[in-house]
């Protein structure tokens, strides 16, 4: 690491205004991403303004929404006895990430903000848009076993790693933040970029702006919801593909459901018209598999990830699957 | 010192009392380890410490055109940065232009040594400050200017390129050599055969402990190291001829190792690396690798592509087996292994084929992974096994014991022991093999498929030269001391039981010392042979430690053993009495007393029979079966039970000898399933370099583990009857596996891992 | 060549109770030709470079901070970018606290801080700032040893024992989370912590043991 600057303000407006003004400085929660990327020389803050002083840990139902402070931890979340209750897909989705000691550590504002795991971004030595503009996207013709299908571009082919997201996305969370120039809330879907020709800047967060907290609205979804991670081992990997599943049912029919993939896109990759044309349908085997093949529409793989095109529709199957029979 | 050829007549005498061989005994360092307490090689405090960080190169071949050090220099706490253009010469370092040149069969990478890159991530320079961070900030900002060759590190590309090993090439009786028995490629002509391809990437061992040493010259010529090896004896030597200082001015201290698995039987740049620092600052230089540098810096398991073809009856008997294997090796290093081993002795097949190729690319040296070649062979030999029974439409169970031999088919030799048949049968019973449905695809639970497999490997039963020295104090401790080294397998322990039993004392009473190069000679730990070598050596200085208390008891005119011989005697609970008259006794502190000695010390080396060894084979054998579940959606794998079992010979721990055969079957899941490290060709650089990309098994990937030990003495390989564990616990995992998952599916997935996009 | 690098060296005038400002304006009271720099690491660093007196750039770098490590209250300075993990090993020989990666990938670092299971490779030392931090070293009442830690050794829950530190640490925080319930539950939420000798299943038996002993961990 190279040195830096540490600085813990207690006030907001003192952490936004620091990082507004400094292009060198950086926000720090949980540290789990940050640090690591720090070690390898991925990103070099000479300033860190660590944000743990701020109030911005609670999860609490307000009207019409639960919100979820920033620096709520993920694995405090995940075990929240409100989420449980009103977003159990939320938690199944925490749950699937990282390790315990890890989700003790992270929180929600910074795995909203967790960068790519793509085998050229962390390697400094190797070429990557996304960490060095202009360099060429080493996955593109190398090993992209883990990259994206959907959204992709020539410039970066990098998944977006986190698993909360794809329950966020898959909820029409809300984020909000505050930057130098005040309030404003994102929705989910808007918050992470898709590639194109700058990778580089991975989600539409301005400079200075802070993530304070995450709304989730109300919705049906209590019950038949199944969060479904495939990766190369049981635990503690990141997924191959995940899907997030939620089904609102009437009887064997389903009424309306939410779906969304994660480990496929830059972004996490809401199913909107899989969603479509589930609703009214009858909550069958067959039913998903149309609603699958729906989601696939446009996926293109690479020389490695071809499986993905046909894991991608069977875990979300099998996800939908999973959600239908959840009691 | 004296030579004690084993001999079970002898074994009988000395080990009629066992009351601690056998026993399940509770680790002698366990409480060291559960408490912190226990200094693996980088937690040695010493004063003046500096740090030491590697830089590595990012090109693959070429040489060095220039290296810019001077903000690293420049930068806060920086002591020194060393290159091939200023490093300290090692004087021990052949001069030559190419590492290969003096001796066709390569030698280790000179680190610093000269402008050329031979692999990526090479260590080119070594940057020395004074605080850890300090050295790593400074590594970063070194910058090297390269002239780039091309490389070749692509396996697949330049296969074709694959050659006999020059040591076979050099010595036509050489064992690399190609092996014929009967008729070549036989199943060639046969009606009823199977031919398949199988490939393994490379593996790396990734012990938790990353690399890690402390080097210190406690005076120009005087080097003490805290190193991570497998042998303190094997890298004193090494370190003594690379500095041309005399051996005994060279201390190796390994107290603890934090796994190694085979990384350790080799010493490697990084090491010498810091002692070159430490020569070059004047101060004690620790240096720990990156878990990155894991993959490029210490050996790993060689990427391996091999063919068997194979014939059999309608019966069941196998008529012919052709093995081809080609493993992996670097540009300077021919690194081999006994890949093909199995396939020439554990089946009656009248005819055999091997061929074994090497094949140099543009990377690092690979060396020993636990089960080593054997692991891999073992693979390949035992999938094209259920391959065969699958074709037979017999049960692969079955089949092999059908096909099992009571002789050594390549040595024509008896065996030492060999209870293999028992092992199958005990652990068949073991895993439910009944349930086993001959058609794939048959058994189910739910959406997932269910399946039964099995695999068997073996390992050559060796022991070495080793020695010990045996001091009992006059309070009646004793401490027995050994310069081999305990990577995890519980060496200390074992070792105290042995001499426990051998003394007839308690326990409690001995202390075990190792892993230091003042200790008298051990060879390495490796290749499952520590027990029976060390162990020997252990019991016969325990041995000698009983007539030299007998001797001090018959020689005294009061003693009431007067002229007794020492086979006249019985040593029990810490005395000595005539086996004749028990009532006449006297403890062995009171013999020391009543001699007013301190302590009496002894030294032994112990040596296996050659000629013992020329009338038989000697083995261990495993047998291993899985019980799997396939999820047909997802291709998601869950090993749901595994059954281990072993012909191990005399278990002396049953606590920490299934702790082995558990970990052999953790490592063959992560075989099978989860590991492997991939190389970009274009860069000659991995890609998969640390633990989120290389995916070793986790808690979740392990289920029940029943381990079977058939625990029968085997008196020809060593008094106390023991034969190796440590490498047939992982060999023949993966194809117990890899078969449960064919047997599940109908899918046969030659090329590991088996991850769930290769199942869809 | 001979440095005495404990934290505190660099403030001769400082007991360590100082805030990170007030060593500042101690050094700078002490330092002329730093006033006229500005105040940025980077100015601090080129300092050193410019072989200005490096111990200077060395104090202005670092913070004050307090632990309270294994039940003991220690203030230190340390260098924002140190880790937990770099401090307990390299400075306060705490070295039961293991470095199996670095880079949060095996759980071999894990302690308890505040009670919760975390990994202290990714915790920045500077950020631990008036915590509690447990380390295996603190878990043993004197020379009792913790329930967890006699299990461990009675279902011989390890092999090299590198793992074993964090293993404990985390397997204690599973019972103490509620996370311990049943074999498959026990796994999943071990995950964290890699074993490469593979004794995963004598962990989890010690586990079960403690949980099932109605031991107060």
């Amino acid at each position: 690491m190279i040195p830096f600057q540490y600085v813990k303000p207690s006030k907001q407006k003192a952490a936004i205004d620091t990082v507004a003004k400094d292009d060198t400085a950086m926000f720090i929660a949980g540290g789990t991403n940050l640090v690591d990327l720090m070690k390898r020389g991925i990103m070099n803050p000479e300033k860190l303004v660590d944000i743990n002083k701020l109030p911005l840990r609670k999860i609490e139902k307000e009207d019409g929404h639960v919100r979820i402070g920033a620096l709520a931890l993920n694995g405090a979340v995940a075990e929240d006895k409100l989420i449980l209750e009103k977003h159990p897909l939320l938690s199944q989705a925490l749950n699937a990430g990282a390790s315990a000691q890890l989700r003790n550590m992270a929180t929600v504002g910074g795995n909203i903000m967790q960068r790519t795991r793509c085998n050229y971004f962390y390697d400094t030595n190797l070429p990557c848009n996304k960490r060095e503009p202009g360099s060429g996207c080493g996955a593109l013709q190398g090993f992209n076993r883990m990259h994206a299908i959907f959204g992709h571009s020539d410039k970066c082919i990098a998944v977006n790693p986190s698993d909360m997201n794809v329950a966020l996305v898959a909820l029409d969370a809300v984020v909000l933040v505050s930057g130098p120039k005040g309030d404003r809330r994102i929705p989910f879907a808007e918050f992470h970029r898709l590639p194109g020709d700058t990778p580089q800047i991975h989600t539409n967060l301005q400079k200075g702006e802070l993530i304070t907290a995450v709304d989730i609205p109300e919705h049906p979804y209590t019950k038949h919801v199944n969060y479904l991670k495939v990766r190369d081992r049981t635990s503690y990997a990141f997924a191959l593909v995940s899907v997030a599943a939620a089904l609102d049912l009437d009887g064997s029919n389903i009424k309306s459901a939410r779906l969304a993939m994660g480990g496929v896109a830059h972004k996490p990759w809401r199913l909107q018209e899989a969603e479509q044309f589930l609703a009214g349908k009858p909550a069958t085997e067959a039913s998903f598999r149309q609603a699958a093949e729906i989601a696939m529409r446009g996926a293109k793989a690479f020389e490695h990830n071809q499986f993905k095109l046909k894991l991608g529709p069977n875990t979300i199957v099998q996800a939908l699957k999973n959600a239908a029979a959840a009691v | 010192m004296r030579q004690q050829p084993c001999n079970p007549s002898h074994f009988m005498k000395e080990y009629f009392f066992q009351d601690n061989m056998g026993k399940p005994m509770d680790r002698v360092d366990g409480r060291l380890k559960v408490t912190g307490g226990a200094k693996y090689s980088a937690e040695f405090e010493l004063p003046n410490m500096s740090h030491g960080v590697l830089v590595g190169s990012t090109i693959t071949k070429g040489r060095i055109k220039s290296i810019d050090t001077k903000a690293a220099e420049r930068a806060p706490g920086v002591l020194a940065v060393l290159h091939y253009q200023n490093s300290p010469k090692v004087p021990g370092y052949v001069q030559a232009a190419h590492p290969t040149e003096p001796k066709p069969i390569g030698q280790q990478h000179r680190v610093f040594y000269d402008e050329q890159v031979y692999f990526n991530d090479q260590p080119i320079a070594i940057v020395v400050a004074d605080t850890l961070e300090r050295a790593r900030y400074a590594a970063r900002l070194v910058k090297a200017q390269y002239e780039e060759e091309k490389h070749a590190t692509s396996f697949p590309k330049h296969q074709g390129k694959a050659f006999l090993p020059t040591a076979a090439q050099r010595n036509p009786k050489h064992g690399l050599n190609d092996y014929v028995r009967g008729k070549a490629d036989a199943y060639k002509g046969e009606n009823l055969k199977i031919e398949s391809e199988y490939v393994i990437p490379s593996e790396m061992h990734n012990p938790m402990e990353l690399q890690s040493i402390i080097a210190h010259w406690e005076a120009p010529d005087r080097l003490t190291v805290y190193d991570k090896t497998q042998a303190v004896i094997g890298s004193q030597n090494a370190f003594a001829r690379e500095w041309k200082i005399p051996v005994e001015n060279v201390k190796v201290i390994a107290t603890f190792v934090g796994g190694a698995f085979g990384n350790g039987l080799h010493t490697w740049p990084h090491e010498t690396a810091a002692i070159i620092a430490a020569k070059k600052v004047n101060r004690p230089v620790k240096l720990m690798l990156t878990r990155e540098q894991m993959f490029t810096m210490v050996g790993y398991r060689p990427f391996a592509w091999q063919k068997v073809g194979m014939s059999a009856t309608p019966d069941g008997k196998i008529t012919a087996i052709t093995h081809e294997a080609i493993g992996q090796t670097s540009s300077y290093e021919e690194f081999t292994e006994s890949t093909l081993q199995q396939t020439r002795m554990m089946y009656t097949s009248p005819n055999v084929t091997t061929r074994y190729r090497i094949l140099p690319l543009d990377v690092s040296t690979p060396i020993w992974m636990r089960g080593p070649g054997e692991a891999t062979g073992a693979f390949a030999l035992e999938s094209a096994m259920d391959e065969m029974a699958h074709v037979l439409k017999m049960d692969p169970l079955e089949f092999r014991l059908k096909n099992h031999t009571d002789r050594d088919p390549e040595r024509n030799l008896p065996w030492s022991t060999k209870f293999l048949k028992e092992a199958m049968l005990m652990g068949a019973e073991k895993i439910g093999w009944n349930k086993r449905q001959l058609q794939p695809g048959s058994l189910r639970n739910g959406d997932w498929l269910v399946g039964y497999g099995m695999g068997v490997g073996t390992f050559g039963a060796h022991r070495n030269r080793a020695s010990a020295k045996a001091t009992m104090f006059a309070d009646g401790r004793v401490v027995i001391q050994s310069a081999t080294t305990d990577i995890g397998p519980g060496t200390g322990t074992v070792m105290v039981q042995i001499a426990a039993d051998a003394l007839g004392i308690s326990p409690d009473k001995i202390i075990f010392e190792l892993g230091n190069s003042l200790f008298p000679p051990a060879p390495s730990q490796g290749g499952s042979a520590t027990v029976a070598s060390v162990g020997s050596a252990v019991r016969d200085a325990c041995i000698a430690l009983k007539k030299k208390l007998a001797s001090l008891t018959t020689g005294n005119a009061d003693s009431g053993f007067r002229n007794a011989k020492y086979e006249d005697l019985t040593f029990q609970n810490g005395q000595i009495s005539l086996t004749s008259s028990p009532g006449t006794k006297l403890s062995y502190t009171d013999v020391l007393k009543q001699q007013k000695l301190p302590e009496i010390e002894v030294t032994e080396e112990s040596r296996p029979s050659n000629e013992e060894r020329q009338k038989y084979s000697m083995y261990s054998f495993s047998v291993h079966f899985a019980e799997v579940q396939v999820h047909q959606l997802t291709g998601q794998v869950k090993v749901t039970k595994v059954v281990t079992c072993a012909d191990a010979g005399k278990i002396v721990n049953k606590k920490t000898a299934g702790n082995q055969m558990i970990g052999g079957a953790v490592g063959g899941i992560g075989m099978a399933l989860t590991e492997g490290a991939v190389i970009d060709d274009r860069f000659g650089r991995y890609v998969t370099k640390d633990f989120a990309e290389y995916h070793i098994p986790v808690h979740a990937d392990t289920p029940d583990i029943d381990v079977v030990f058939v625990d029968k003495p085997d008196f020809i390989n060593n008094a106390m009857g023991t034969k190796g564990i440590g490498e047939i616990a992982i060999i023949g995992v993966a194809p117990a596996i890899t078969n449960a998952i064919f047997n599940a599916t109908g899918k046969r997935i030659n090329e590991l891992p088996v991850t769930p996009d290769k199942l869809i | 060549m001979s440095k005495d690098h404990s934290p505190d060296q660099f403030l001769p005038e400082n007991e360590g109770g100082q805030s990170h400002s007030d060593a500042r304006r101690t050094f700078l009271k002490q330092s002329s030709i730093l006033t006229a720099l500005a105040l940025t690491p980077t100015a601090a660093i080129k300092a050193a470079e410019l072989k200005f007196e490096e111990k200077v750039a060395a104090v202005f770098e670092k913070v004050n901070i307090t632990l309270d490590i294994n039940g003991k209250k220690q203030k230190l300075a340390v260098e924002p970018r140190t880790t937990l993990l770099d401090l307990l090993r390299e400075q306060l020989n705490l070295t039961g606290t293991k470095k199996g990666c670095d880079y949060g990938q095996c759980g071999a670092c894990t302690v308890h801080v505040d009670g919760q299971r975390v990994l202290s490779c990714l915790t920045l030392a500077a950020m631990a700032d008036g915590k509690d931090i447990t380390t295996i070293e603190g878990l043993a009442n004197g020379d009792k040893l913790h329930p967890m830690q006699e299990a461990f050794i009675k279902h011989d829950g390890f092999q090299c024992g590198y793992c074993t530190p964090g293993q404990i640490m985390s397997a204690v925080a599973c019972i103490r989370e509620g996370h311990a319930d049943s074999d498959e539950e026990i796994r999943e939420y071990m995950s964290g912590n890699l074993c490469r000798c593979g004794a995963y299943p004598n962990i989890v038996n010690a586990i079960k043991e403690v949980k099932n002993g109605g031991h107060k961990v």
